[in-house]
């Protein structure tokens, strides 16, 4: 069955053009970012930056990582939802599941086709990383394999909302459309973040996909984020089989696309909530020095910090993504409150003399500071527990700045433009022509 | 063990409706063991609904469908029973002819000699390296036939299984459904061109705004339509007539 589903995903041109069109996107986000990184190591060799800020992951595959969003994001449900709904829109689906008779067997080998084709894409990915390693580049595999796991959970997301979308209509464009709506919405909670205008919205956050990508992207491997994944690709899979499941009466196709909504929230929600995560990172370079890290993890429960900034402050989103990371890495049973954005309207008018505090509690005792440095709030944690602060030395990141230019930089312009699209759609014109008969 | 008078299918009442309109308004018949039942009717008659309806593909609003005395509800169950050939199903035209066949043939477990007795009968080997969309019009119906009667289920369901091809192929595949029906399989199908269910059928059954207006042998029908030895062509447009309003031509 596999086989059948598998010629009708890649036997199809829009397949290629689709795979053709990320690499050229993907391609166009590692030029950029390459040029962006050899700007800031041309400094270093001016004497102007420090080489150990020059970190591959975040200089280089992140940036090249976004090319492959915005592909997954709206190009891949084409390829998705095809699988699927050219069966409904050929009118065969219903004589395939009576011939099979074995629905799920049938989900799973279309859902199996459509993953064959995100490989394609994460292929291009991955080439781009080897053209990184050609020229010279570093690269840590453990933590560029992390951040692919999180881009290949995005994918089968996807490509299980498009299974999902196409079983209950009756096109491809449908099908297309509801995935790409659904892409949306998480865009929508995400650009409501940094907003204190639509703090309300703040609880949807846990919704958007692309949080969810965030901590894949710096190397962690968030034990909560592949399960929210794990969780809404499930739960789409579920639904998508209840939508193949023509043969059961409204009543017990309403029940059934009721309960795995509910279960599958719900799971969701509580995937969201599990805070433990693992740094993949050279020299763990996200976490707190690893003397801090045991002693941190020794303090006696509970941990709070009380942050009063608005979503829309610079210095809240810096602390977030470095020390409240750092120390939830550390203690994933650590509380942070925002009280700010409880708050039905946040203006500067309304900011008292206590903007900016933040307040850290260890057991039953709590201090307060206005810094935000990550060496200052552990340093008030365990001032709080009564202990000294651990030794803070943590092990050197070198840094690994690349100036790539002349040769270099045109053997890179030609492929990632180029060469690389050009093969690929080569290939897809190969393997979806017309054959002459024996 | 089932005996030869007693009916292998049996669909009893069936009454289906589509946005708010009945498409079939209690239809019954029987079908046995190894026999050829042609549905004719005028366009948008329901005969295609009535297939898709048997062979579990739509939910009746009322009746049932039994096959062995057993009545058949859910998927698995009509799968137990039937292979279908839906006249509207297009074949997919990325996937290679020799893949569909092997698909075909792994999903009903049929027998390999069945297989490639069909592969002959139908002319395929010379289509296997081809891909759907290369296949004229004719050669996908084979396919598709293929698949439908490359199978062990008991009864085949056909839709329309002999519009498309030329009065050479057509012979060919008489014979090999009649060939079918005498080795066991009951056929279930719909026919457009009353020569043709004349020479297939053993029983019609005669389709009209969703309703069953008759359903016997040919000369049953003659003799309802009190034409006694006409064609069916001509048995088939007086009892239309009689039905005011279901055939333009008729009335």
């Amino acid at each position: 069955m596999l086989r059948r589903e598998l010629a009708i995903v890649l036997g199809a041109r829009v397949t290629w053009l689709v795979v053709a069109v990320a690499a050229l996107l993907v391609g166009h986000s590692f030029v950029l970012a390459i040029d962006l990184f050899t700007a800031g190591a041309r400094s270093v060799e001016a004497g102007g930056l420090m080489a150990r800020e020059f970190d591959p992951l975040l200089g280089i595959i992140r940036p090249t990582l976004g090319g492959i969003y915005i592909a997954a994001s709206l190009l891949f449900p084409l390829v998705a939802a095809r699988s699927l709904g050219i069966e409904q829109e050929r009118r065969s689906l219903r004589v395939l599941l009576l011939q099979t008779a074995a629905p799920l067997r049938l989900l799973l080998a279309k859902y199996l086709a459509t993953l064959a084709a995100s490989a394609l894409l994460l292929g291009t990915m991955i080439a781009m990383a080897m053209l990184w390693l050609g020229i010279g580049g570093h690269l840590d595999a453990a933590e560029v394999v992390v951040a692919l796991i999180g881009h290949a959970l995005h994918l089968a997301f996807i490509a299980a909302v498009a299974c999902a979308a196409a079983a209950w209509t009756r096109t491809v464009a449908q099908a297309t459309a509801i995935t790409l709506l659904s892409v949306l919405g998480s865009w929508g909670i995400d650009a409501a973040e940094g907003f204190a205008a639509l703090a309300w919205l703040g609880s949807a956050a846990e919704w958007s996909i692309t949080a969810h990508l965030h901590s894949f992207e710096h190397g962690i491997l968030s034990v909560g984020d592949s399960a929210w994944f794990l969780a809404a690709t499930v739960g789409a899979l579920a639904l998508a089989l209840i939508g193949l499941r023509f043969d059961w009466p409204t009543y017990r196709r309403a029940l059934g696309v009721c309960a795995v909504l509910l279960f599958t929230l719900l799971w969701m929600k509580a995937a969201g909530r599990q805070p433990r995560a693992y740094d993949c990172t050279q020299a763990r370079r996200v976490s707190f020095p690893v003397a801090a890290v045991t002693a941190l993890r020794t303090l006696q429960p509970p941990i709070s910090l009380t942050v009063n900034l608005d979503r829309d402050d610079a210095r809240r989103r810096q602390l977030d993504l470095d020390v409240l990371s750092k120390l939830r890495l550390a203690r994933p049973d650590v509380q942070v409150r925002y009280p700010l954005d409880d708050r039905v309207a946040s203006t500067e008018a309304t900011r008292d003399e206590g903007y900016g505090r933040i307040e850290v509690c260890a057991g039953a005792l709590c201090k307060q500071t206005y810094s935000g440095s990550r060496k200052e709030l552990v340093t008030l944690l365990f001032e709080c527990a009564g202990q000294p602060l651990p030794d803070w030395t943590q092990p050197n990141y070198p840094g690994y700045p690349l100036v790539v230019e002349g040769r270099r930089r045109t053997v890179v312009l030609w492929l990632s433009y180029l060469i690389l699209p050009l093969a690929l759609s080569t290939i897809g014109l190969w393997v979806t022509r017309r054959r002459r008969r024996k | 063990m089932v005996l030869a008078s007693e009916p292998l299918l049996r669909a009893s009442g069936l009454t289906l409706r589509r946005a708010g309109r009945v498409v079939l308004r209690d239809v019954s018949f029987e079908l046995r063991v190894g026999e050829v039942l042609a549905v004719i009717g005028p366009n948008g008659a329901g005969k295609t609904t009535l297939l898709e309806t048997v062979a579990g593909l739509r939910i009746p609003d009322s009746g049932s469908v039994s096959a062995h005395g057993r009545v058949l509800s859910g998927l698995a169950d009509s799968a137990r029973v039937f292979s279908f050939l839906l006249d509207e199903a297009e074949l997919p035209e990325e996937v290679a002819v020799s893949t569909l066949l092997a698909h075909g043939q792994r999903c009903s477990r049929a027998p390999t000699d069945l297989a490639a007795s069909l592969m002959n009968a139908l002319a395929l080997a010379p289509l296997r390296s081809a891909r759907g969309r290369e296949l004229s019009r004719g050669e996908r119906r084979r396919v598709a036939l293929f698949s439908a009667l490359c199978t062990t289920r008991p009864v085949v369901i056909l839709d329309e299984p002999l519009g498309v091809f030329d009065p050479c192929q057509q012979l060919g595949i008489l014979r090999l459904l009649k060939k079918r029906a005498k080795e066991g399989t009951a056929l279930l199908l719909s026919v457009h061109q009353m020569s043709d269910a004349e020479k297939l059928a053993d029983r019609l059954l005669l389709l009209c705004d969703g309703q069953a207006l008759a359903c016997g042998t040919l000369d049953e029908l003659r003799a309802l339509a009190a034409l006694p030895g006409a064609s069916l062509e001509a048995v088939f447009l007086r009892l239309l007539e009689k039905q005011n309003g279901c055939c333009y031509a008729a009335t």
